[in-house]
């Protein structure tokens, strides 16, 4: 967010809201006199609340609580408020807040932000009110909302079924027609049936043998025999993936800038598919999604699922080319969470908490710290591939060989390193990397050493490097000391340098013999050096140990703090001996990577690389080099000589298990430059603080992982242990989702399922079952539903079943003018909703007519588009794909998914936008579309297949026509038809008839 | 139920779960007040006002009912361009402190840096225009500038959608989407919205610029390129033997007689018309499209002003401002045709992405080798374009924003270059009830931030939906649970922009 508008908005809109601070020093610095209370008694309703509707309501009523305060309501009047509560302090208006902000105390807060000041008078009532005791009489509140007090947030009970049917399903729906007088339709006729249930659970078309055999079919199970059939079939996994890839926006690309291919996307895609058709239980299905590298540990499902955290776009440029430490950084990975956690809130819950970014849910209780709370889940995680095995014996077997691997490689470090100092190649390395790039070197996120916080200023701390063994001898010319620069908090240069401080030299690391002063500015107070490293003559001093000791220490808001980004210690040649050295400290914070010990040691601080000449760098190179040749001791060499050939033998046996398979995920990332992730902390996740606006400049209190209180039954709270590793949040996310108390988990996977089947949810909005959602139109059926699908086995099949067997499902589609009076939009069922058939299946049907869909299931996506210009921003051309190319007829649920460039044919059909979770399809009827069918040269070339494949069949056009209904509209043509289509055929060929079918809009329709 | 209108707002949040009327479902499956199938259905112009008992009090009479809006990929320099800057001058090569610590999106802080064009006024304002703009200077009376609008991202990705939609995530409607959605069509022979991308690649985020989100899919902007053998994807099949001028004929024909069939047996579901409808439009479109595209009955004096040369077939292969010309000429004199032909809102784009070499306005290295031709070849056909509007009256009906993603910093990046300035940039608006030769609000002496107060897209947003005769507040479509606005819940008309 860039940056004075946020602020300016702050003060236009954001009412009692601005800082404290501000107000405060504002009141006490203009020494404005408050107007004079007025001198009577004030009667509440007479004097105040017609102030208060008038001047406050806009802003701070029922419609808008800026600043998280309202003036209706009053218990949030005297007590609420995201910032100064309590704004009305009664007995003295003149330490009340809101008293402040009317009379105009500080600039920056006053109120009311539009329109004139109130009058000295309006402002003396207002006292006057407040120092009689602020009396309010309860009758004179406005009632609030019980947040919990919703359809979708109460405890999910089965209802008992109405009488008056045999299923369940149409007692619900027949109830309700009965109730309104209307009669349901007939049953549809047979091959309107398989029809219908063929596209509904494989979004293909029943071959003609199928209808055939359902038509003839006598026996009274005919219909759940077609069921079960399409139900095992692998089709059904692959229709329904989409639906479920629809809500969780999966792509291919990442979209944004560059919009660069996501090559290992799709394993999730195939975990969905197969998730569905082998009959995953959902509470499985859910948790595998967002914690199944936890909960599943050593299954491939475990893992792969994870992609459904990355589904969504990724801001390449955000994370890649920009730090964490850097505003526009901040703002592209707080909104890469964002995505993570509505995600799963929303495809889960239907909870709309991505709202709560920037202030309190207006609707639903969600409250930005909930949203933070979320956040914190996510805190760890990004988006990247990750390696997994397919199998959990091969994954166990490679865990416990990288367990047997780390320690014999950090041996080998150690022992190749040893007498050179521990880490001081691996430090020079990083820090010449940086160094070499001299001014353009981005700044690293690792700040240095931060202590802990201390309530007194004259609190002694100390923090010291060990310069190494062989150091202790070594004569040191100087000691450099850099300031931290806090980029996070916006403090910049001089963070935390203390003000009165000692260096001493020791070979004794407690400092308690032999200590040798190297400086001493405990006298007086040192000015803040800023940007300018602080360097002291060490005068040919040495010892194994060197410590700052600070007597005074820096202040922070109301606190002290010792913070110092680098310790140099520069022996004659100029080497710096600190470099990798332990560093011991009386205390620390460690909020890796900004605060962490060994920063202070690193090399690196704030400005270092622009600071480098080419000799100093040469001099490190040089410095490298030699430690790299060095050769170690020779009882050092034989042990190294041991532990390599154990190394050797690990890394032989990781070998020779099968590959790793990579997915694209959501997980803790171990990354390089900008784009660094968590891994190198072992994945401990980001602080996350309470956002004031959603503005990541103004940090408020921390957060915790917990969820949202949306139930009185169901804690929100984790109670995680601090140390708990970062996928316990997720397993506790998923525990709370799943949890049986949850109500709305099931409510809204069921009704998800009921929309797919009848073109409809129960509850209208499945993405939001929040205030701005739909009721449903049947509470006690979705109820019921719901709480049969939890309390049973979870098993999306058998809710399939269950609704596919209703009579109310296998109504016909006709209309009835009757019951279009009462219920025009068929709300209550009383026929089934004609469905428009989305892209893919249209797509699917096309390819499958023409005889060229092929089945192979799983795998990479096809890609219908010519890659130009890769290197840079990939241009995806879909005009210059081959439509013969086989490699593209496979089902459209494996098409390769571009977010920015979409593809032409499927965008028009109204395919989903990746960008976003869709619920439901925009089913648009417009002459882009009618071009696109008619003239798309995919359309075209399968009607020439099609006619081919027809021709082949029968001998005449009559019979190639019949086959041709058949195959496309799972019906014979009657008698006009084929007369009208042979005379057309002769005329304009067979091909031309192929397309018309393409077109029609029987084909578009499914009854 | 979703939506009711795009005013369903206040009398969907009083009503409970009504049943869908038939009015209802037309807005569902045609897809809103712009829907080709309610177009028919409802007829007329003004859509807006009659198709909504209640709100017509509510709607401000229109001042214009199209718009333009050119947007330069990669970030323009406004200091270079358009706002003038003598401080730079004055301390050109020293180096640059504004007083306080500035993040760059690449570089280091680097020094003071002179635009390395001369400015000079223009018109009755005396408006300071540089010479790389020099074509649009004659107009300058006709232009309102707004020197101090701040965006909320320096990263292009997101500062570019934030211009284009309002949001700087995708997935969200386009403003042309949002236009089209609440006035609908003047012919519904064309789309309501059409884009116009740089032939060579499209900005950072592709088509998520114009996308319609979660408006119904008509709205979305429907690309053109202009010049190409398709302009239009699949408006004309491509050459089959199978396929024959007749033979499409008797092809509808048939197929109209097959659906009408079909719906006879179906009463009850206006989709099925609809359906059938959309196949006579397509056929329309067929006719309409490419006469539209058509520029060779243009008199060449004209294609000249657009600096349209017919004569080049091939270009140097470095950048220069004729090619550069053409290319927005084509596009510009295309707009003008649409206009002409009641599409609502044009996109034109300059520039593509940020590939090799550089073809957009994100001038890392050298402000002059870019900046110059990209933008003498955008002012000599836009200069072209606001006469020749003016001329055929269409000026008084149409409103141009010139816009892009954010501004370039007053400091030099290298010694050449500029790196971005989301802090501060320029728009500029002219015609139908914009205030000509006005400055609403100026930068700072560095143009690195405002002077005073910022104005953000939602307030040019909603100073454009206002004079389209729309309130921005009431044009909400209700998505995923949130009641979504082009301009979020933002949003100031900026009254001193219109006339």
């Amino acid at each position: 967010m860039k940056f004075f508008l946020p602020v300016l908005l702050t003060t236009l809109c954001c009412g009692i809201g601005g800082t404290g601070v501000r107000a405060s020093a504002a009141a006490e610095g203009t020494g404005a006199p408050l107007p004079e209370a007025a001198g009577r008694a004030v009667d509440f309703v007479k004097d105040i609340q017609p102030i208060l509707t008038a001047r406050c309501l806009d802003c701070h009523g029922p419609d808008k609580q800026k600043g998280g305060y309202r003036v209706d309501v009053k218990t949030a009047a005297l007590t609420a408020g995201d910032h100064h509560a309590p704004n009305i302090r009664p007995g003295n208006s003149a330490e009340s807040p809101l008293i402040h902000f009317v009379a105009g105390l500080d600039e920056d807060m006053r109120m009311p932000a539009k329109g004139a000041p109130l009058k000295p008078e309006e402002i003396g009532l207002l006292r006057a009110w407040i120092d009689q005791g602020a009396v309010w009489p309860d009758s004179a509140s406005a009632a609030v909302q019980d947040p919990l007090d919703w359809w979708s947030l109460q405890p999910l009970v089965k209802p008992s079924v109405p009488p008056g049917a045999a299923h369940p399903v149409d007692a619900f729906v027949r109830a309700e027609l009965a109730k309104r007088g209307i009669a349901p339709n007939p049953s549809a006729d047979r091959r309107t049936l398989i029809r219908r249930v063929t596209f509904d659970l494989t979004g293909l078309p029943p071959s003609p043998e199928e209808v055939d055999a359902f038509v003839a079919d006598t026996s009274p199970d005919a219909w759940e025999k077609v069921v079960d059939r399409l139900l095992a079939s692998p089709r059904y996994g692959e229709r329904w993936a989409r639906h479920w890839l629809d809500v969780a926006h999966y792509g291919d690309t990442h979209g944004y800038d560059k919009d660069q291919p996501r090559p290992n996307a799709w394993p999730y895609r195939d975990y969905v598919i197969h998730a569905l058709n082998s009959d995953k239980p959902y509470n499985q299905f859910v948790r595998e999604q967002i914690a199944g590298d936890a909960l599943y540990p050593g299954s491939a499902d475990g893992i792969t699922a994870l992609g459904f955290l990355s589904a969504g776009p990724w801001d390449f440029i955000g994370h890649v080319e920009l730090p964490e430490s850097k505003t526009d950084g901040k703002i592209a990975r707080l909104l890469d969470r964002d995505d993570m956690l509505s995600n799963t809130m929303t495809a889960f819950t239907a909870l709309t908490v991505q709202c709560a970014r920037c202030h309190n849910h207006k609707f639903d209780p969600v409250k930005q710290e909930d949203y933070y709370n979320l956040q914190s889940v996510f805190a760890a995680l990004d988006r990247t591939d990750r390696t997994f095995d397919t199998d959990p014996e091969t994954a166990n077997r490679r865990a416990a060989l990288q367990a047997e691997r780390a320690p014999l490689a950090a041996l080998v470090k150690d022992l190749e390193s040893e007498g050179t100092g521990k880490g001081r190649v691996f430090q020079l390395e990083r820090l010449i990397t940086d160094l070499r790039q001299g001014a353009k070197a981005p700044e690293r996120p690792e700040y240095g050493y931060h202590s802990q916080i201390a309530d007194r200023q004259d609190t002694v701390k100390w923090v010291q490097a060990d310069l190494g063994a062989a150091s202790s001898s070594v004569p040191l010319t100087k000691v450099v000391m850099a300031a931290a620069h806090d980029d996070f908090a916006g403090i910049g240069a001089g963070f935390g340098f203390p003000l009165r401080w000692k260096l001493e030299i020791s070979d004794d690391d407690a400092f308690q013999r032999e200590v040798t002063v190297i400086a001493d500015r405990t006298g007086e107070d040192f000015p803040n050096p800023r940007s300018e490293p602080v360097t002291v003559d060490a005068s040919g001093k040495s010892g194994r140990y060197i410590r700052l000791t600070a007597t005074k220490l820096a202040e922070r808001q109301n606190d002290y703090i010792l913070a110092l980004a680098e310790l140099q210690a520069l022996d004659a040649a100029g080497r710096n001996v600190a470099l990798g050295g332990r560093v011991t400290a009386l205390d620390t914070t460690d909020v890796r990577p900004r605060w962490e010990r060994s920063n202070l040691t690193d090399g690196y601080y704030h400005g270092r690389a622009a600071r480098t000449t080419p000799e100093e760098l040469a001099a490190l190179e040089k410095e490298k080099a030699g430690l790299l040749k060095a050769e170690p001791p020779d009882s050092t060499a034989a042990r190294l000589a041991e532990v390599r050939k154990n190394l050797a033998d690990v890394d032989a046996r990781l070998a020779a298990l099968p590959p790793v398979r990579t997915v694209y995920a959501g997980t803790v990332l171990t990354g390089s430059g900008n784009f660094v992730g968590t891994g190198a902390s072992g994945g401990k996740p980001r602080p996350v603080f309470v956002l004031r606006r959603g503005d990541v400049r103004q940090e408020g209190a921390p957060s915790v992982p917990a969820s949202v209180p949306i139930s009185h039954e169901l804690p929100a709270e984790f109670h995680l242990p601090p140390d708990a590793p970062e996928s316990a949040r997720r397993a506790a996310l998923a525990a709370w989702i799943t949890d049986p108390r949850n109500p709305l988990t099931w409510r809204v996977i069921v009704n998800r399922v009921w929309q797919y089947h009848f073109g409809r949810g129960l509850s209208d909005s499945p993405n939001d079952f929040g205030r701005m959602g739909q009721k449903p139109s049947h509470p006690a059926l979705l109820d019921w539903l719901a709480a049969g699908f939890r309390d049973g086995d979870q098993s999306l099949k058998a809710l399939h079943r269950l609704l596919l067997t209703s009579e109310t499902y296998r109504q016909a589609s006709t209309g009835n003018d009757e019951a279009e009076k009462t219920d025009a939009g068929n709300t209550l069922l009383w026929r089934m909703n004609r469905r428009k058939l989305e892209a893919e299946a249209v797509r699917d049907t096309i390819l499958d007519a023409a005889g060229k869909l092929d089945l192979t299931m799983g795998g990479p996506g096809y890609k219908d588009f010519v890659v130009e210009k890769p290197e840079h921003s990939p241009h995806y051309q879909y005009a210059l794909h081959d439509p013969e190319d086989p490699a593209t007829h496979r089902r459209s649920i494996y098409r390769f998914i571009v977010r920015s460039q979409t593809e032409p044919l499927m965008t028009v059909l109204d395919c989903a936008d990746p960008s976003m979770s869709v619920d439901r399809r925009n089913e648009t009827l417009n002459a882009l579309q009618a071009l696109a069918l008619r003239n798309n040269k995919l359309t075209l070339a399968m009607a020439v297949h099609f006619a081919n494949r027809v021709a082949a069949m029968a001998p005449t056009v009559e019979g190639r026509i019949h086959a041709a209904f058949r195959l496309a509209l799972s019906r014979d043509p009657k008698p006009e038809e084929t007369a009208a289509l042979t005379a057309f055929a002769h005329e304009q060929g067979l091909v031309n008839v192929c397309r018309i079918i393409f077109n029609l809009n029987e084909f578009a329709f499914i009854d | 139920m979703r939506n009711l209108s795009p005013f369903h707002r206040r009398a969907a949040a009083s009503a409970g779960a009504p049943p869908l009327s038939r009015r209802e479902f037309l807005f569902r499956s045609g897809g809103g007040l712009g829907g080709i199938a309610l177009a028919g259905l409802l007829g007329g112009e003004n859509l807006l006002a009659s198709a909504v008992p209640g709100t017509s009090s509510q709607v401000f009479p229109p001042k214009a009912k199209r718009v333009i809006q050119l947007f330069m990929a990669g970030a323009a320099s406004h200091v270079d361009m358009w706002d003038h800057k003598p401080e730079l001058e004055k301390r050109h090569g020293r180096k640059w402190d504004p007083g306080e610590k500035v993040e760059l999106f690449q570089s280091d802080l680097g020094n003071t840096f002179a635009s390395p064009w001369k400015f000079k006024p223009y018109g009755q304002s005396g408006k300071m225009m540089s010479e790389i703009v020099a074509p649009l200077g004659p107009l300058a009376d006709d232009m309102a500038f707004v020197h101090n609008l701040v965006s909320k991202s320096g990263v292009h990705s997101q500062a570019t959608l934030l211009q284009s939609t309002g949001f700087v995530t995708p997935g969200f409607p386009g403003m042309g989407a949002w236009v089209s959605y609440g006035l609908g069509s003047l012919n519904e022979s064309l789309p309501a919205f059409v884009v116009l991308p740089d032939r060579r690649g499209f900005p950072s985020n592709g088509q998520k610029n114009w996308d319609s989100g979660f408006l119904p899919g008509q709205h979305q902007g429907t690309i053109v390129q202009v010049g190409a053998e398709n302009p239009i994807a699949d408006l004309f099949p491509p050459q089959r033997e199978f396929i024959t001028t007749g033979g499409e004929t008797a092809g509808l024909a048939m197929m109209n007689r097959l659906n009408q069939a079909h719906a006879a047996e179906r009463p009850g579901d206006s989709r099925l018309e609809a359906r059938i409808r959309s196949y006579e439009l397509a056929a329309k479109m067929q006719l309409a499209a490419p006469e539209a595209f058509d520029l060779s009955k243009e008199p060449a004096k004209l294609l000249e002003e657009y600096g349209i040369d017919n004569s080049t077939k091939t270009w140097p292969t470095a950048i220069n401002a004729a090619e550069e010309a053409d290319l927005m000429g084509r596009k510009c004199l295309t707009a003008r045709r649409l206009l002409e032909r009641g599409v609502r809102f044009v996109q034109i784009w300059s520039g593509c992405d940020n590939g090799f070499p550089r073809r957009n306005w994100d001038s890392h290295e050298d402000i002059a080798r870019d900046h110059g031709p990209l933008s003498l070849g955008m002012a000599k056909p836009v200069a072209a374009l606001i006469q020749d509007l003016k001329q055929r009256g269409l000026l008084d009906e149409t409103i141009i924003l010139w816009t892009t993603e954010f501004g370039r910093m007053p400091c030099a990046q290298g010694s050449l270059g500029r790196d971005h300035n989301p802090f501060c940039f320029t728009n500029w608006l002219c015609g139908a009830g914009i205030q000509g030769g006005v400055t609403t609000g100026e930068s700072d002496v560095w143009g690195y931030k405002p002077a005073a107060e910022s104005v953000e897209v939602y307030d040019i947003h909603a100073t454009i939906l206002r004079l389209l005769g729309i309130d921005h507040t009431r044009l909400v479509f209700r998505h995923n649970g949130i009641d979504r606005r082009l301009t979020d819940v933002h949003g100031h008309v900026i009254e001193k922009l219109m006339a």
